[in-house]
């Protein structure tokens, strides 16, 4: 089997030195804990393709296909490997092959969808297009980014990506819920925070006795795009008192999602309006990556206004 | 090799068993250049479990290798007679801080800058984390003796294990150790399981002494046009009354690479000291720091440059966090590989050491250079070479046996905090020569059917170029 594309990759994985210091900003991982779900276990099934050492298989283009592109791993390699732009390059070899994986892309429901073109215009990775003959909404494979943005934007829920990371709808929906229940003291605040690597509080291990630092209100969603109007009203719904979306700032998201985030922010901003509550217990702020020193400020001022409101 | 995949599942879950090929291969490497498929990878949860997993694997004969991150860079992690590799990243729960009795208790998979994270708003640490201790777990640095960049004023890995739970290769728990400081009862076999690399027992639980975080700190950089000036300046800060926090050589090669990949607008001079210093007034951490200024100017550097200001800080430091993949890019075409990587010397060899390290590496048509902890007498030296072509294993080969042979001719040791496992195995076997039996005879005590992490330190193969598949694409 020839892995044209990624066959240019071949010194780039001899460099890499399998140290293992893109493990902790992974998402994936994070969500997993097997060494096959990090950046440098993807890297090696890349690797094995090329040396013949691992055949291409249902099961290996489903894991090169999960991928949030967040870029992390690339931003932390001293060794400048690009685990991404390799990723991507397998997807293209491995659907040539017929080995199509599922992954983080998204999947279109055609029963529900009504080729309405919506998440086409939001994709930034133009991985999405309507079939003009059929009316289907057509997911590039190779070019989605797993964002989620699509999902969030389309009015009748036929967009989807699979559970087991975290953040599908459902599981956002879930961790809200959970949150809000497990949450210590108050003012109880719900965090939607774009990514995971600049909250603050543990990685990769657990802390379980009494007195341990609950954290639980910070909700990882990836990508702010991917929270919709109505995951933010449910939140308050079940009880917060207040709701902070931290993402990136506004020219230093792949995906886009923080403009999909702001103007969503602004609709809810005015529901609330609307429906009496104080439009001032939602906050947008912008992170950029590390900066989890400026996300704790943040967080104690925004606790401190919402203390000051009170419960809804 | 036959494996009751079944039994497995039956232990720890049908969720936590991996036996397909792509997982196997993933778990097959480590940082090292080595490679060697497991059997089939187990998660376990609790020490049940792991007893479970090590009494049915003693009863089948068949070996067992623990795994933290896999970030051991000799191989450790390499299971190289396939088996079952115990992943103990689900075991990853800070147990107890208790900040009155200075101690934590913590499973094997709890990740070393984690902990720190959970102590830091006790006002304690964990000084002994690794550099790579954002992914580097506890019972992994345990394994290996680790240490860090701050040994030469906080010890190594050893200095912080005061107890430990352990699972033997019968499966039977262990208790070693105590809570407290002060132990004077029989054989230490805490200390034992320090640096055994997981051949003699499975580590399931620790108990740490910590330290107060120091309320001050000052970082400090200087620069040398002479690397043998660089050396001098070390080893004269170690005989000094000082004791810095860290105290860090970056050469030559490292600089170019540094700048390279990193744009670190380093200048671009033969060697440079990082030092810092800490304590919990300002005017003592600043009198120290003013005697290191004072040594390094004695020895000709220039540009010293000081701040106490953790950006600046970050700033100076930031880049040798990153060195062992920055070195990767050194030069187009050589590969960074971790071979004779941490050999430590006695401190007033540091610059004999270092410029040997550089000679050897030009005899051989390799690179090689010199960068570490020289405060404690540690000098990491990669091999940046070109890893395809089958001529350059040779070369590599003679590099680091004459390295090593200068090592042991000045008093040093094979290793200073990654361990032996399989590529430092030949060179430590030599220094080691006296005491190898007495290792044996206790390794047969306690794994008399060899499982644990077998062919390993004093059992590894006597050619660490064979001794697995390398892996890199390499026809020997």
């Amino acid at each position: 089997m020839e892995f044209k594309r990624l066959e240019k990759w071949g010194s780039e994985l001899n460099l890499c030195i399998r140290c293992g210091y893109c493990c902790e900003h992974c998402p994936l991982y994070r969500a997993s804990n097997w060494e096959i779900d990090t950046p440098r276990g993807r890297l090696l099934l890349a690797y094995g393709l090329l040396t013949g050492e691992v055949d291409p298989s249902p099961y290996v283009a489903e894991k090169l296909f999960e991928c949030f592109y967040c870029g992390n791993c690339s931003k932390s390699c001293s060794a400048k490997v690009t685990p991404t732009d390799i990723f991507t390059d397998a997807r293209a070899d491995l659907l040539e092959f017929g080995f199509a994986g599922q992954g983080t892309t998204v999947r279109n429901d055609e029963k529900l969808c009504m080729a309405c073109g919506r998440c086409v215009l939001t994709c930034k990775s133009e991985a999405l297009s309507v079939d003009m003959g059929s009316m289907r909404v057509l997911v590039d494979k190779v070019k989605c980014k797993g964002c989620g943005v699509c999902v969030a934007e389309c009015p009748v829920g036929a967009m989807s990506q699979k559970t087991g990371f975290g953040v599908s709808r459902e599981e956002l929906s879930a961790a809200v819920e959970n949150s809000l229940r497990t949450m210590n003291g108050s003012p109880k605040v719900v965090v939607f925070c774009c990514n995971w690597s600049m909250t603050p509080g543990l990685q990769l291990s657990r802390m379980e006795f009494k007195g341990a630092e609950n954290a639980s209100g910070i909700i990882v969603t990836v990508c702010s795009g991917r929270i919709d109007p109505g995951l933010i009203l449910e939140a308050f719904d079940q009880g917060a008192w207040g709701v902070m979306i931290a993402c990136c700032p506004l020219d230093e998201c792949e995906h886009d999602g923080n403009y999909r985030a702001k103007e969503r922010c602004a609709l809810v901003g005015r529901l609330l309006d609307v429906l009496g509550v104080q439009s001032e217990r939602l906050k947008l702020e912008h992170f950029a990556t590390g900066e989890a020193q400026k996300l704790k400020n943040a967080l104690k001022s925004f606790a401190g206004e919402i203390a000051s409101l009170g419960p809804i | 090799m036959d494996i009751d995949v079944k039994r497995l599942k039956e232990i720890v879950g049908e969720e936590d068993v991996r036996d397909d090929i792509a997982d196997l291969y993933v778990y097959g490497s480590d940082a090292s250049v080595h490679e060697a498929n497991p059997s089939v990878v187990v998660r376990p949860e609790t020490v049940e479990e792991v007893q479970g997993i090590v009494r049915y694997a003693n009863t089948a004969l068949v070996p067992v290798i623990a795994r933290g991150a896999g970030s051991s860079a000799s191989g450790q992690a390499v299971p190289i007679d396939g088996g079952i590799v115990i992943d103990f990243k689900r075991m990853n729960r800070i147990k107890a801080i208790r900040p009155r009795d200075i101690l934590c208790k913590v499973e094997p998979g709890v990740v070393c800058d984690d902990l720190n994270r959970a102590l830091q708003p006790h006002g304690l640490w964990f000084p002994s984390a690794p550099e790579s201790g954002r992914i580097a777990t506890i019972g992994g640095t345990i394994a290996n003796n680790g240490s860090g960049v701050r040994a030469i004023k906080y010890g190594t890995m050893r200095d912080y294990v005061l107890g430990m739970k352990v699972v033997l290769a019968n499966g039977d728990l262990v208790t070693l150790g105590a809570d407290t400081r002060a132990q004077a009862s029989g054989y230490q076999l805490d200390r034992l399981m320090v640096g055994s690399e997981g051949t003699l027992g499975l580590i399931v639980e620790a108990t740490l002494l910590l330290r107060h975080l120091p309320r001050f700190k000052a970082m400090g950089m200087a620069k040398f046009s002479k690397l043998e000036d660089a050396g001098e300046t070390i080893s004269d800060i170690v005989a000094s009354e000082v004791t810095p926090s860290l105290l860090e050589l970056v050469d030559d090669i490292a600089i170019t690479a540094l700048n390279k990949t990193l744009n670190m607008n380093l200048p671009q001079v033969e060697a440079i000291v990082v030092f810092e210093c800490d304590g919990r007034l300002k005017d003592a951490v600043d009198y120290d720091m003013a005697t290191i200024k004072e040594i390094c100017e004695k020895n000709s550097a220039f540009g010293v440059e000081m701040g106490s200001d953790a950006k600046e800080m970050e700033r100076i430091y930031s880049g040798r966090k990153k060195l062992f993949a920055a070195l990767s890019r050194y030069r187009e075409g050589l590969v960074c590989t971790s071979l004779a990587d941490d050999m430590a010397v006695p401190s007033s060899r540091i610059a004999e050491c270092a410029r040997k390290i550089h000679e050897i590496g030009e005899r051989n048509h390799v690179v090689m250079n010199a960068y570490g902890h020289c405060g404690i007498g540690l000098l990491h030296t990669k091999i940046l070479m070109e890893v395809t072509r089958k001529e350059q294993w040779e070369d590599a080969r003679r590099a680091v046996d004459e390295v090593y042979d200068y090592v042991r001719s000045v008093g040093g040791t094979t290793s200073g905090e990654h361990g032996i496992a399989i590529s430092k195995a030949p060179a430590w076997k030599k220094e080691k020569a006296d005491s190898l039996q007495m290792m044996k005879a206790i390794k047969t005590a306690l794994d008399p059917n060899n499982i644990l992490n077998p062919h390993k330190l004093m059992d590894a193969p006597d050619d660490w170029v064979t001794a697995t598949k390398l892996r890199y694409p390499v026809q020997l």
